[in-house]
C-alpha cells in the first residue's frame, strides 16, 4: 500500500451541461449618484461639526472623534485602554449608576474611547442623548475603585486570549513589522498595565481628549439649527488645546524574505500572514490602482488568493489581502488560516499570486470586475445616511482635494492594467516580506523547512527564541523492540501475525471528483502488487517479486534498482515489524503528537514509523522523499479505524498526503486467500 | 420617576411601517416585494425552509453544506463564476444557515435586478451538484469548522449545550454537523437532499429596494415559473420529555484559559408569546450596564469578567442560556449563586414601573434598528413568512411585546427558569497535552 507514487493531480472528471440555456441578463442603465455635502460649522475651541439631516428613520447618531497623531505608550502601554475603560463611569454631575440607568432607560447606546465618544438612539430623545454624551465626554470622574476593577477585568481579558492563535498572530505581527516601540507595534501586557496609575489616566485624558483636532458628526432625524444651538451650549466651554504630535521613524522591511514562526502547540490551524510595510497615502497617484490591485489579488470571494487557496485547493475557509491608504505608516498583508498539514503549500501559493500580479498584466475582465465592485459599493454605500458625513470627514482629515469623492468613480474607471502592475510592484513586496506563521511546530515545521526559506523563531510576544523542540522525552525502558513488539501484540499477537501468509485489501477514495480504487496484495515471502485504478483504468501499478521490482504508469514502465529495491523488498511483507524488532537500524527517536495523540516514533532509514503510546497501533508512517533535485519533502501516511479480520486488527482508514489528500476507506480485506502467484508477474 | 414620565410625553408609536405586497406563483413559490426608493440599491433573497433539524441523524451537516454547495454553479453559471458575476456587477452576496432555515441573498445597485432574479432562479432550477463541488466544499467546510469552532475559545459552547439539552429532537446536533457524516455521504445523497428541500414550494423569494414592481413581477414570472413544483415537504414532529431533574456536564476546550459556567433551560418555540417574554427577561438581566446581573455580579461584586443571559429561540424549541466567566478568586458556584438569586427575584417580585418603561423604550429602539436598512427588512420579511407564518408580524410584532405585562414576566420566569429544569455545564480548558 505504501511507497506508491501516484500521478493523480491531472485526473479530472468533465461534466456535461444539459438542460435549459437561459442567458445571463444585461444590466440596466447605471443609477445616478449624488454625493451630498453635510452642513458644517466650527466652535472657537476648534471643534468642527458636520451635520447630515436624514428623516427616513426616527433615529439619530452622534460621533465625536479626535484626529490626533498616534503615540507610543511605552512602559505604560495600557494607559489609553484604562482611560477608555474609565470613561463613562460617572461624571461630575451624575454618578455612574444613574448615568448607565438613564442610557438604558432611553433604549440608547452611549460609549466612550480614549479619544472618542458615540451616542445613538431614537430621535425623540436626541437632546438628552447628546447631553449625556457630552457630560460623559467632558466631565469624567476617574476613581481608584473603578480603576482597580477595570484593570482586573482587562487582565482577565488578556488571559482569556492567551491561547488564541489569532490573538497571538495579531500581537506578534505588530511587534515584528513595526517594532516594539512604535505606536502600531507595541502591545498591552499585564506587566505594562501594572505601571499605569490613576494619575496617568487623568494626564492621558487631559493631554489627548482635546478639541483642537476634534470632529463631531451628527446624522439623522434632527434639524441643523437645533443641533447648532445645542452643540454650542454643551461643547462651547470645552477648554481649547491641541494634542502633541510626536514623530516616529518608519519601520523598515526585512532585507530578505523570511519566515517568522511562533509555536502554539494547541493550534489546529496555522495563521499565515505575508506582510510588508506600506506608506500608501490617499493622495498617492497610484492610490486607486493599488486598491484595485489589492481587490484582484485578495479583495474577497472572487480574489485570486481566495480562488486559489479555498476554491481550487480547499485548504482554508478564506484568504484575503489588505492595504489601507492613510497619512500614517501601515502595512500590506496577505493572510489566511489553513489546516496544519498544508501550511507550507499555502505559503508557496500566496507567493505565486504575489509574483503573478507583479509580473503579468491583469486581464481586461479582472480589471473590469474589480472596478465594478468598487463602483458598486460606492453606489450602495449611498443607502447609509452616515456615508456623506464619513466622506466629508475623510476629505478633511486626510487632506484630500475637495472633489475627491465627486471624482471617485471617474478615477476608479481611469485605472489601466499597467497602473495595477506598477502599483503592485510599489506596494506588494516579494523580496522583502515577512511571513508570520503562528501554528503547531510539531505538525508544520518539517514542511516549512523543506521550502528553503530562512526561518526565525519567536515566542508569543515576538521575542527571538530557539527552534521549538517538538519531541517529548521517551520514558526509560522503551526501545524500538518494546514498541514494535507491543504493536504486534496489539494487532493480535506474534502467533497470529506470523500465521498471515498473504493479505489482500481493496480500498476506495475520490480524488478531484473521480472514484479511485487501490488494491494491494502482499505475501510473507516478500512479494507485493499494488495497483491504482481510476474508473476502471489502471493509473499506476507497482510490483515486487523474486526477480526485482517495477513501476508502471501512464504507459511507461520503470525498473526499481539499487538501494530503493532493497528497501522495497524489505517492506514487501504483511508486517515488517516482525523482523524490524530485531534490527539494529531501527531506533526510537521520541514521542510526537499524531492527530492529537502521543505516538512513539521509530526511525529506520528514510522512514519513520509512529505507534500510538496508548493503543500500540501503528498510526502513521513518514518518509523523506526527493520530489525534485535538491528538493525534499516528507510524505505522511496515516492509519486508523483498526478492525478485526480473522483475529488480526487491520486499519480500515488510510490517509496519504502527496500534495493532494487521498483518503482511503478499506472496503475488503482477505487474509490467506484471494492472492495467486500470477498477481506478482 | 419625574424624568420617566416626562420622557413618555415623546409619544409611543413613531416607528415606520414597512409596506409590502405578496403573492404565489403556480409552482408554490411565495413572493414578497418591498419597495424603498431612498437609495439605488436592491436586495434579492431566497429563504428555504430547510436547516440542520431536517437532516438524517446519520448525515448531519447537510443543510450547512448546501449553503456552500449552491454557490458552485448552475447549468448556465459555470463553476467558480458565481462570485465573479456578482462582483462584476458591483454587488455582494452571502448565505447563512440555522437549525431551521437557509438564507441566500444578493445586494446590487438597482440596475441589476434582473440579473439578481436570474441568479436565484438558476440556483433553484438547476444547480450543478457534482463530485468536484462536493469534494471542494467538503474541505472548505472542514476549515470553516476549524476556524470558527475548533480554534476559537468557547467555540463549541452552543453545540455542547444543544447536545445535552435535546435527546430526541434534531436540535441535538451542531448546525455545522459531523465531518465524518459529510465524508461518508455519496453524491446521490446530496442530489436527493437538493431535490427534496430546495424547491419553490418550500421557499420564499423577497425583493426589496429601489425597483418598479410591475417590471419585477414580470421578471420573477419569466425566470421562476420555469422551476417545477416539488413534492411537498412533510416534517416529523419531535417531542422532548420535560426536564424535571437538574443535571451536570463538563466540556474541555484546549483554547480556553478561563473556565466558563453555563446553565441552560429548555423553552418554547420562538413563535410563542412566552419566547418574547424571555427576550424581555434577558434585557432585564443582562441588557446594558444598568441590567440586574451585570450591575451586581460584574460591576459591584466584581465576581465575573462577563455575564450573559439570552433566549436562543428557534422554530420548535428554545434554550434559555445563562453564562459567566468567574474572575480570579471566585468559583463557578459563586457566580451562579448570584445569578440564581436574580432569577428568584424575578420569579417572586414584579419589576418596577420604571424598569418596565425602560423595556418599552428598548423594544422600540430594537424595532427601529432591526428594520433600518433594506437588507434587514428583506430577511425579516422572509423569516416572518416562512417560520412564523405571518409576514405582517414585521409591523405587528412590536404590539405583542407591548402587550406583555409585569405579571407575564414574573409568571414566565416561574414557569421555565427553575433549578430542577436545567443543565449546568462547566466549560473548562483542557489540560495541556504538549508543553507551551
Amino acid at each position: 500500500m505504501k511507497k506508491v507514487i501516484y500521478i493523480l493531480a491531472g485526473v479530472l472528471l468533465s461534466f456535461n451541461m444539459h438542460g435549459q440555456v437561459i442567458p445571463q441578463p444585461k444590466p440596466g442603465p447605471a443609477p445616478k449618484v449624488n454625493v451630498g455635502k453635510p452642513e458644517t460649522f466650527s466652535l472657537k475651541n476648534g471643534l468642527k461639526v458636520l451635520v447630515v439631516e436624514n428623516h427616513k428613520l426616527p433615529t439619530v447618531s452622534y460621533t465625536l472623534t479626535m484626529d490626533n497623531a498616534p503615540y507610543a505608550e511605552g512602559a505604560k502601554k495600557g494607559v489609553s485602554d484604562m482611560t477608555a475603560a474609565l470613561m463613562g463611569s460617572g461624571t461630575k454631575k451624575m454618578p455612574k449608576d444613574a448615568f448607565n440607568e438613564e442610557v438604558d432607560f432611553l433604549g440608547a447606546s452611549i460609549g466612550f474611547g480614549s479619544q472618542s465618544a458615540h451616542g445613538s438612539g431614537l430621535s425623540k430623545y436626541s437632546n438628552r442623548i447628546l447631553e449625556l454624551m457630552a457630560d460623559g465626554a467632558l466631565n469624567p470622574v476617574f476613581t481608584q475603585e473603578e480603576f482597580d476593577k477595570q484593570k482586573a477585568q482587562i487582565i482577565e481579558g488578556l488571559k482569556s486570549d492567551e491561547k488564541s492563535a489569532s490573538a497571538i498572530a495579531g500581537r506578534v505581527g505588530g511587534v515584528l513589522v513595526f517594532g516594539k516601540n512604535h505606536p502600531a507595534g507595541e502591545y498591552l501586557s499585564e506587566e505594562t498595565l501594572n505601571n499605569v496609575t490613576l494619575s496617568d489616566v487623568q494626564a492621558n485624558y487631559n493631554t489627548y481628549f482635546v478639541p483642537g483636532n476634534a470632529y463631531l458628526v451628527v446624522v439623522g432625524d434632527v434639524k441643523v439649527k437645533d443641533v447648532k444651538k445645542q452643540v454650542e451650549k454643551l461643547f462651547g466651554s470645552w477648554k481649547p488645546a491641541i494634542a502633541p504630535n510626536v514623530s516616529y521613524s518608519d519601520p523598515k522591511d526585512v532585507q530578505y524574505t523570511q519566515i517568522n514562526f511562533v509555536d502554539v502547540p494547541n493550534a489546529v490551524q496555522s495563521e499565515i500572514s505575508v506582510v510588508n510595510v506600506s506608506n500608501l497615502k490617499m493622495t498617492d497617484k497610484d492610490y486607486f490602482a493599488t486598491l484595485l490591485a489589492n481587490q484582484i489579488l485578495g479583495g474577497g470571494g472572487e480574489g485570486r488568493l481566495f480562488l486559489n487557496l479555498r476554491e481550487a485547493h480547499g485548504w482554508t475557509y478564506g484568504a484575503y489581502s489588505s492595504i489601507r491608504g492613510g497619512k500614517y505608516v501601515s502595512d500590506f498583508s496577505s493572510s489566511t488560516s489553513v489546516r496544519n498539514t498544508v501550511t507550507d503549500s499555502a505559503v508557496v501559493e500566496i507567493f505565486n499570486e504575489l509574483k503573478k500580479i507583479r509580473t503579468d498584466l491583469v486581464s481586461e475582465e479582472d480589471l473590469k470586475n474589480a472596478k465594478a465592485k468598487y463602483v458598486g459599493s460606492f453606489v450602495m454605500n449611498m443607502e447609509k445616511p452616515g456615508t456623506v458625513a464619513r466622506y466629508a470627514l475623510t476629505t478633511q482629515t486626510q487632506g484630500l482635494p475637495a472633489d475627491f469623492y465627486e471624482n471617485y468613480i471617474k478615477n476608479i474607471n481611469a485605472v489601466t492594467a499597467e497602473d495595477i502592475r506598477r502599483a503592485a510592484n510599489r506596494f506588494f513586496s516579494v523580496e522583502n516580506a515577512r511571513v508570520v506563521i503562528v501554528g503547531k511546530a510539531a505538525d508544520v515545521l518539517p514542511g516549512l523547512e523543506s521550502r528553503k526559506m530562512p526561518i526565525f523563531y519567536f515566542d508569543k510576544y515576538g521575542n527571538p527564541t530557539e527552534k521549538p523542540v517538538a519531541k517529548k522525552a521517551v520514558p526509560a525502558g522503551v526501545t524500538a523492540k518494546t514498541v514494535l513488539d507491543n504493536y504486534i501484540k496489539s494487532i493480535g499477537g506474534e502467533k497470529a501475525a506470523k500465521g498471515v501468509k498473504s493479505i489482500y485489501t481493496k480500498s476506495n477514495a475520490t480524488v478531484q471528483g473521480a472514484p479511485v480504487v487501490l488494491t494491494s496484495k502482499v505475501t510473507s515471502d516478500n512479494k507485493q502488487a499494488v495497483e491504482l485504478t481510476v474508473m476502471g483504468n489502471s493509473m499506476m501499478k507497482q510490483v515486487v517479486n523474486e526477480k526485482g521490482a517495477y513501476r508502471m504508469g501512464q504507459g511507461q514502465k520503470e525498473e526499481v534498482k539499487g538501494e530503493e529495491l532493497a528497501e522495497l523488498k524489505a517492506s514487501a511483507v504483511p508486517f515488517e515489524e516482525l523482523t524490524m524488532a530485531n534490527s539494529k537500524d531501527a531506533a526510537v527517536t521520541g514521542i510526537e503528537a499524531i492527530n492529537g495523540s502521543d505516538a512513539y516514533s521509530v526511525k529506520k532509514g528514510d522512514t519513520t514509523y509512529y505507534y500510538d503510546v496508548k493503543s500500540g497501533y501503528k498510526v502513521a508512517e513518514s518518509r523523506d522523499q526527493e520530489i525534485a533535485p535538491g528538493q525534499k519533502t516528507t510524505i505522511f501516511t496515516y492509519y486508523g479505524d483498526y478492525k478485526d479480520v480473522k483475529g488480526i486488527k487491520v486499519p480500515h482508514n488510510i490517509i496519504m498526503n502527496v500534495g493532494i489528500e487521498l483518503n482511503l476507506t478499506v472496503s475488503e480485506v482477505k487474509i490467506n486467500e484471494g492472492v495467486t502467484p500470477a498477481d506478482f508477474q | 420617576m419625574a424624568l420617566g414620565s416626562l420622557l413618555m410625553l415623546g409619544g409611543v408609536a413613531s416607528a415606520q411601517k414597512v409596506a409590502f405586497e405578496e403573492y404565489n406563483l403556480d409552482n408554490g413559490l411565495h413572493v414578497i416585494l418591498h419597495q424603498d426608493k431612498s437609495a439605488p440599491v436592491i436586495v434579492t433573497s431566497v429563504m428555504y425552509h430547510v436547516g440542520s433539524k431536517d437532516e438524517n441523524p446519520e448525515r448531519t451537516g447537510f443543510a450547512h453544506f448546501f449553503e456552500h454547495l449552491l454557490f458552485e454553479g448552475t447549468e448556465n453559471i459555470k463553476r467558480g463564476d458565481w462570485f465573479k458575476i456578482v462582483t462584476a456587477n458591483g454587488g455582494n452576496n452571502n448565505a447563512n444557515t440555522s437549525d431551521d432555515r437557509t438564507y441566500y441573498y444578493e445586494v446590487f445597485p438597482s440596475n441589476n435586478l434582473e440579473l439578481a432574479i436570474w441568479m436565484e432562479a438558476e440556483r433553484m432550477l438547476h444547480p450543478v451538484i457534482n463530485q468536484i463541488g462536493v469534494d471542494t466544499q467538503n474541505e472548505v467546510v472542514k476549515e470553516e469548522k476549524r476556524l470558527r469552532i475548533d480554534n476559537q475559545p468557547y467555540g463549541n459552547l452552543i453545540a455542547e449545550v444543544k447536545r445535552n439539552m435535546f435527546k430526541v429532537h434534531p436540535y441535538r446536533w451542531a448546525t455545522i454537523g459531523s465531518m465524518d457524516h459529510l465524508d461518508a455521504a455519496t453524491l446521490e445523497e446530496f442530489q436527493a437532499f437538493n431535490k427534496k428541500f430546495y424547491i419553490p414550494n418550500n421557499a420564499v423569494l423577497v425583493i426589496a429596494g429601489d425597483f418598479d414592481p410591475a417590471q419585477a413581477k414580470k421578471w420573477v414570472d419569466q425566470y421562476f415559473s420555469k422551476v417545477p413544483k416539488g413534492t411537498p415537504v412533510t416534517r416529523q414532529k419531535f417531542e422532548e420529555q420535560p426536564i424535571t431533574q437538574a443535571f451536570k456536564a463538563t466540556y474541555e476546550d484546549p483554547n480556553v484559559q478561563l473556565p466558563m459556567v453555563v446553565t441552560a433551560y429548555r423553552t418554547p418555540s420562538m413563535k410563542t408569546k412566552d419566547a418574547k417574554v424571555l427576550d424581555m427577561i434577558s434585557s432585564i438581566l443582562t441588557g446594558g450596564k444598568s441590567s440586574r446581573m451585570y450591575k451586581k455580579i460584574v460591576d459591584e461584586k466584581k465576581m465575573a469578567l462577563q455575564i450573559g443571559a439570552f433566549n436562543y429561540s428557534q422554530e420548535d424549541y428554545g434554550l434559555y442560556i445563562v453564562y459567566g466567566i468567574p474572575m480570579q478568586g471566585f468559583t463557578a458556584a459563586d457566580v451562579m449563586k448570584e445569578a440564581d438569586a436574580e432569577i428568584v427575584k424575578l420569579q417572586t417580585e414584579l419589576i418596577s414601573e420604571r424598569e418596565f418603561q425602560k423595556l418599552q423604550n428598548e423594544i422600540e429602539s430594537n424595532y427601529v434598528s432591526s428594520n433600518s436598512n433594506v437588507e434587514g427588512i428583506a430577511e425579516n420579511l422572509a423569516s416572518f413568512y416562512l417560520l412564523y407564518g405571518d409576514v405582517n408580524l414585521i409591523n405587528t410584532e412590536i404590539e405583542i411585546y407591548r402587550s406583555i405585562t409585569r405579571e407575564d414576566i414574573r409568571e414566565v420566569a416561574k414557569k421555565y427558569l427553575n433549578p430542577n429544569q436545567r443543565l449546568t455545564l462547566d466549560y473548562v480548558g483542557a489540560k495541556d497535552k504538549a508543553q507551551n
